[in-house]
């Protein structure tokens, strides 16, 4: 099943000194999926992320990409594209500049690269901005030209590490319309984050992670129906406010009205939040 | 080879957009050079100038007119006339190295020949200037001896001053004052003498006619254009400095701009990207030898150009530029591989650079630089690359002589370059 798999991590531990990094990660990540790597900063993310570029080698364990490739083979990482959490673009040039430079070390010249930079400045909505230098842009359009930047080659897998960090809505959702576009596309995409909100909007599946091990892996809808817990049932009375996890909110709202009248009321769906929350003990943001 | 190219392409162009990189890699080192070669050359191209003096005649004679005309003349003084009062106090303010008064009566004594007392000149200046001293008392024994020398030369003045002389020496009242000895034989020398010069036609003092005024002695002076063999200014000097605070300066900013590489993340993309870390490392290389020959050039197109630093040996020159670019090049990997940080790699590189240029000759010139400090220099690629120059520029290096510094150099840089590539950490 390599075509179904592009990114295959089997037992990969990684330390640094006497702290893991990683510990026994095992995962698949399939083709065309956005798969979210979640978990607070020091989980792990970054270090898996680097692990499946071939930045780092791991300690232990086998990491595959397309089947057989090990991430240490140039031609492996050429058919993937990163976006690191880091803005790593030059910031004294302008995009079009990064662009190229960048597309150069892929191997592509002239026309071709021509093309794919206008391609992905257009992708990334900042064709009208091409020739300012990057340290003029906003926050969201330096992430919005890291990401165009991963992208350039045309690359079947995209590792995206935090892309929204300190980005405005607007360029958070253009930056989310253009992840949703790249999978609609076919590409299989790593999203690394801790806003939960972020991985239940985009993700298929996501694993969590923390201590640098794999807590949970799922689709965001059995993560919560699994692990989430039972909705909380808010309910406002006499000028007090009610919280209960219930198995069966209509039955309990009816109770609790018999006994007196009902103000207001609502219910809390559980959130991969509550499921991290339930996973550790801690809130992502601890 | 391209991903190579484009990595050097892309350092040189950042290099090109950060103006505080660009400064000390250019203009820093012009300054150097121009500022110190000015120091070094004296007041730039103005020429040699005279002792500054003050002139004050209070005889207002024609022997102290033509004294005063003696004394300007030539490149030796630069004479300002004044008064007697201003003369003094513009030596006093320091303002000028002595006050030259002619009292009255200097004419007259003038006129006595053999007999008398000496035509007077004051001299007022700061006792604590001797050698300047000295050498106005040459000057204006000098004058003193052309003056007389002009009055010999016109036999019509030189008879109308020994009529003067004989006529005092008859008077009763000045008869007196001289020995009855000395007396008669002045009189028989000075009656003598203006006997000799009455059979001899009145010649004008600058000898026009056929026969040419009587001198001492002539002197046939032929001028040699003799081969220089030190620098032939300071700029010879200042300028190698200048090419080594250049690549100097280069070499610092192409190492902590690799370290800013690791520190911002744009090397996790470098290194994502399908090239291997030789690549990686040789385009780092390849801009920083770029960037230091660009250097180079500039700085010699400047100093041949704009400061007449014309090297004996042009390739000398080109082995010079190309060993002190290797040099620096591994140095510059030394550095990216020194800190963690931007400012950890800068100031460890600095800390590292500055006592090795200071013992090196990039601050005291090597000429004038104390025994001791260098002998500790020996240790500083600083220094083999200034020698480089300096042989290549004025110091007429044989071949073999520029092989020593400019191989030191090389080995430097291989070292070097080893040595940081190892030590680099590029995640």
């Amino acid at each position: 099943m390599p075509d179904e798999i592009p990114i295959s991590l089997r037992q990969v531990k990684k330390q640094f000194g006497a702290l893991t990094a990683v510990d026994g990660l095992s995962l698949d990540v399939r083709r065309g999926e956005i798969f979210g790597l979640l978990g607070p900063n020091g989980a792990g993310k970054s270090t898996t992320i680097h692990c499946i570029i071939g930045l780092i080698e791991p300690d232990e364990g086998e990491i595959r990409i397309n089947g057989t490739g090990k991430p240490s083979q140039p031609a492996v990482r050429a058919r993937m594209g990163i976006a690191p959490q880091a803005l790593s673009i030059y910031e004294v040039l302008t995009a079009e500049e990064n662009l190229a430079f960048f597309g150069q070390l892929y191997g592509l010249t002239g026309r071709h690269l021509k093309q794919r930079v206008d391609w992905t400045l257009d992708f990334v909505g900042l064709k009208n901005r091409r020739s300012d230098a990057v340290k003029t842009y906003s926050g969201g359009m330096k992430r919005r030209i890291n990401l165009a930047v991963a992208l350039l080659h045309d690359p079947d897998i995209i590792l995206l590490d935090e892309p929204t960090v300190g980005v405005d809505p607007q360029s958070r959702n253009s930056i989310f319309d253009n992840i949703l576009a790249l999978k609609a596309e076919g590409r299989t995409i790593i999203y690394t984050t801790h806003y939960m909100e972020e991985a239940e909007r985009l993700c298929d599946r996501v694993g969590i992670m923390d201590h640098g091990k794999l807590l949970a892996l799922g689709s965001v809808k059995s993560l919560i129906a699994e692990r989430g817990g039972l909705p909380l049932l808010v309910v406002e009375t006499g000028g007090k406010d009610i919280e209960m996890r219930s198995a069966d909110p209509l039955a309990d709202l009816n109770r609790l009205a018999a006994s007196a009248p009902v103000e207001r009321f609502r219910l809390d769906q559980p959130t991969l939040e509550e499921v991290f929350l339930n996973l550790t003990g801690r809130t992502l943001r601890d | 080879m391209s991903a190579i190219l484009a990595i050097a392409a892309k350092d040189l162009r950042v290099l090109f957009r950060v103006k505080a990189g660009l400064f000390f890699a250019f203009a820093w080192p012009l300054i150097i050079a121009v500022l110190f070669g000015a120091v070094f050359s004296g007041s730039g191209d103005s020429g040699p100038q005279g002792l500054q003096v003050a002139f004050a005649d209070e005889d207002q004679t024609p022997a102290s007119r033509d004294f005063a005309t003696l004394i300007a003349k030539g490149s030796q003084f630069t004479v300002q006339s004044a008064t007697r009062t201003q003369a003094i106090d513009l030596v006093r303010r320091g303002k000028l190295a002595a006050a030259l008064i002619l009292p009255k009566g200097f004419g007259e004594a003038s006129q006595r020949l053999f007999y008398g007392a000496p035509p007077q000149i004051e001299v007022w200046m700061d006792p604590s200037r001797k050698a300047e001293s000295a050498m106005i008392q040459g000057l204006l024994f000098q004058r003193a001896a052309q003056l007389m020398q002009k009055k010999m030369s016109d036999s019509g003045a030189m008879r109308g001053s020994i009529r003067d002389g004989l006529s005092k020496l008859n008077d009763a009242k000045t008869a007196k004052t001289i020995d009855p000895r000395q007396r008669a034989s002045l009189l028989r020398f000075l009656g003598g003498l203006d006997s000799v010069l009455a059979d001899t036609p009145a010649t004008p003092s600058e000898g026009t006619g056929s026969q040419p005024a009587w001198q001492p002695l002539a002197v046939d002076q032929h001028d040699i254009s003799r081969r220089k063999e030190g620098p032939q200014s300071g700029y010879d000097i200042t300028f190698p400095q200048g090419l080594v605070w250049g690549i100097l300066g280069c070499a610092m900013t192409f190492g902590i701009g690799f370290v800013s590489e690791r520190t911002h993340g744009t090397l996790v993309r470098l290194q994502m990207a399908p090239i291997d870390r030789v690549q990686l490392l040789a385009g780092k290389a390849l801009a920083c030898a770029a960037a230091c020959l660009l250097i180079e050039l500039v700085l010699c197109l400047v100093g041949v150009f704009g400061f007449h630093v014309v090297p004996r040996h042009w390739l000398f020159l080109g082995l010079a530029c190309f060993s002190s670019m290797l040099a620096f090049v591994g140095i510059m990997m030394l550095v990216a591989g020194l800190g963690k940080t931007e400012q950890a790699a800068a100031g460890v590189g600095w800390a590292i650079m500055m006592p090795l240029s200071l013992f090196g000759g990039a601050m005291i010139p090597l000429a004038f630089m104390p025994h001791w400090m260098a002998r500790i220099g020996v240790v500083s690629p600083v220094r083999w690359s200034i020698t480089a120059f300096e042989g290549a520029i004025w110091r007429g290096f044989s071949f073999q002589e520029m092989l020593l510094p400019c191989g030191i150099l090389a080995a430097i840089g291989i070292v070097c370059f080893v040595v940081g590539t190892r030590t680099l950490r590029l995640s």
